[in-house]
């Protein structure tokens, strides 16, 4: 009944509306009055009819529903696995059929204003920064696997192709996660978080001294071994860990004469700088091996305490005997204990990481050498734009050979400010202005200089 | 004419139920062989709790409820749940759940898998309810 009274309702309403329609206003008070009378007595028609053929509606639907019999409740029961069938069709799968294939890609604009004598001159330009495809098959409830590639553009423009990832894993528990095969090293928190993904990490650029092995950092970021990786709840904070054992990288130095050696060679370790290959050598994680096992051996510890939603603090250690393949065959006793606090929040993040370092020669007798390096960054979510700041230091000591052979191991200090803005939740451009103070490029030496640079960074 | 009528107050029907804010019900169900508690949905749906007793835990999300159960249950927007899922996969190599279309196959992957949790929107049977939120 109150379907009819609405769609009565209904009809009067429209039938005045159509009543008070301007057409007629410009005929007599007569004409009009039995225009509305007319129109009127057809509203009313109409309703009756209506009403006379919703009553015939209900009339004709049962009054009550009937429990449903058992052949009733079968159908039902077919019919709504039907549905789900039909559902599970064209729904989303991740895990239960098909390769799981995930990427990142980064494309950008830069110009570097960096000008000297050791590292020469920064690149202007569009780039290509790399297109990284990752892989997560599943082989059941334990068994994991995470493989890798990414093509990467070098500082000639060539591409280079890298296995980045090729891990086997069981999982024994949440708390027990076994790994082999070369996987990105578990230190500090930068490094297994953001990684190649550029879209994930906030900043356009990772902090220097944690680059890639070739691209400016000073240790290792990927290796081949052993890793057993967990964490766990405690109340309702949670606790993780990382140990790994690993094939030690190696330092290959290119062979070449140095400048630095030359420029430097009063702060450089003896036999670097007369040998000629100071800040030729980058690391080389020994994926095939060596002739002689050499350990590289490290660990990682954090606390996510349920007072504050987001909060992580580890810390993290890194031992390894890295020798050179130099015509002097230095050997150093890496040493690196450090720390890090993150927080990410909805709005806030807050990333700071430290790495100490007290490494030992074992091959020339120089004793043991300090050097630190750390950032801290922080940005501040508004909508789709994210203002951002980064302040990176370190201290890096040229008589260490550990040091003193890298490419990268020269001391520096540098302040970014950078803006993020959401394309869309997979896209993000961002731009960033940096300043850096090169140290450690001679007596008197330093380059400061600018860097300003455009990414678009892309997930999928 | 029925017919088309029924059809025309369901359209009505539906579209008044589309208009109208997301406030049902969501409520998280598991198969009868996994037990979990209410404190544990955000980390099963985080993928940091992955087991249970000793069996394997298969999250999976309801594509119509998704919202709902993310602002209700997780607490979370669904840009932060997925870019959650983004830096899981890609660190552990662990995949997010899988997205079932609606109730009905969430419902049916749930009753029939062991170590499956998902969530509906209305009170179902068959499977053990965790939380109603």
């Amino acid at each position: 009944m109150k379907f009819s009274h609405r769609l009565m309702a209904l009809s009067i309403s429209s039938a005045f509306s159509i009543a008070s329609m301007p057409a007629f206003a410009q005929a007599s008070d007569a004409e009009k009055m039995k225009a509305l009378e007319q129109k009127l007595e057809r509203s009313m028609q109409l309703i009756e009819q209506l009403s006379a053929k919703v009553s015939q509606l209900e009339k004709a639907k049962p009054t009550a529903a009937a429990p449903a019999s058992g052949e009733q409740q079968a159908k039902l029961d077919n019919l709504e696995r039907q549905v789900a069938q039909l559902g599970s069709g064209i729904s989303s799968r991740s895990t239960d059929s098909g390769l799981p294939l995930h990427g990142f890609a980064d494309v950008g604009l830069g110009a570097s204003g960096e000008n000297n004598a050791v590292r020469g001159k920064g690149s202007k330009g569009f780039n290509v920064g790399s297109l990284d495809l990752y892989l997560t098959p599943q082989f059941g409830s334990n068994v994991r696997s995470l493989v890798e590639l990414v093509f990467e553009v070098d500082h000639d423009g060539g591409v280079a192709t890298d296995l980045e990832r090729v891990q086997v894993g069981y999982a024994f528990s949440d708390a027990a996660v076994a790994w082999i095969g070369r996987f990105h090293t578990p230190y500090g928190y930068w490094n297994t978080a953001f990684h190649h993904g550029a879209q994930i990490q906030t900043a356009l650029s990772r902090p220097r001294f944690l680059d890639f092995e070739d691209k400016g950092g000073i240790l290792p970021a990927h290796t081949t071994g052993a890793w057993l990786t967990g964490a766990l709840g405690l109340g309702d904070s949670r606790v993780g860990y990382d140990l790994y054992l690993a094939n030690a990288p190696q330092l290959q130095v290119d062979g070449s004469v140095s400048a630095l050696s030359g420029l430097n060679a009063g702060a450089l370790s003896p036999l670097a700088a007369a040998g000629g290959y100071a800040g030729t050598g980058t690391l080389n994680m020994r994926m095939a091996g060596s002739t002689k096992f050499r350990p590289s051996v490290g660990g990682n510890a954090w606390y996510e305490p349920a007072a504050i939603d987001g909060l992580r603090l580890g810390v993290h250690a890194l031992g390894a005997e890295i020798g050179d393949d130099s015509a002097d065959l230095n050997r150093t006793r890496l040493r690196m204990l450090g720390g890090y606090a993150v927080y990410s929040g909805d709005r806030w993040e807050v990333l700071g990481e430290y790495y100490g370092f007290r490494n030992q020669d074992l091959s020339s007798g120089t004793g043991k050498h300090s050097s630190w390096a750390g950032y801290l960054q922080a940005s501040y979510s508004i909508n789709r734009l994210t203002p951002y700041v980064r302040l990176e230091k370190t201290s890096l000591d040229q008589k260490d050979y550990y040091f003193a052979v890298q490419e990268s191991g020269r001391s520096y200090t540098r302040g970014s400010v950078g803006l993020r803005y959401e394309v869309d939740p997979k896209a993000a451009l961002k731009l960033e202005f940096g300043r850096t103070n090169q140290r450690d490029i001679g007596p008197g030496l330093t380059d400061n200089y600018n860097e300003l640079r455009m990414q678009y960074a892309i997930r999928f | 004419m029925r017919f088309d009528l029924n059809i025309r107050v369901s359209v009505l029907a539906l579209s008044v139920l589309l208009a109208l804010p997301a406030t049902a019900d969501v409520f998280v169900i598991a198969h009868s062989s996994v037990q979990i508690a209410a404190g544990d949905v955000r980390d099963v749906f985080l993928g940091n709790m992955q087991f249970a007793g000793g069996s394997k835990l298969q999250p999976v999300d309801n594509a119509p409820a998704q919202a709902e159960f993310l602002a209700k249950a997780m607490r979370m927007e669904p840009e932060r749940y997925n870019s959650a899922w983004t830096k899981k996969t890609f660190r552990d190599g662990v995949n997010p759940p899988s997205v079932k279309s609606g109730d009905a196959e969430a419902l049916d992957f749930v009753r029939r898998t062991p170590g499956a949790v998902g969530y509906v929107t209305s009170a179902p049977s068959g499977v053990t309810v965790v939380q109603k939120y």
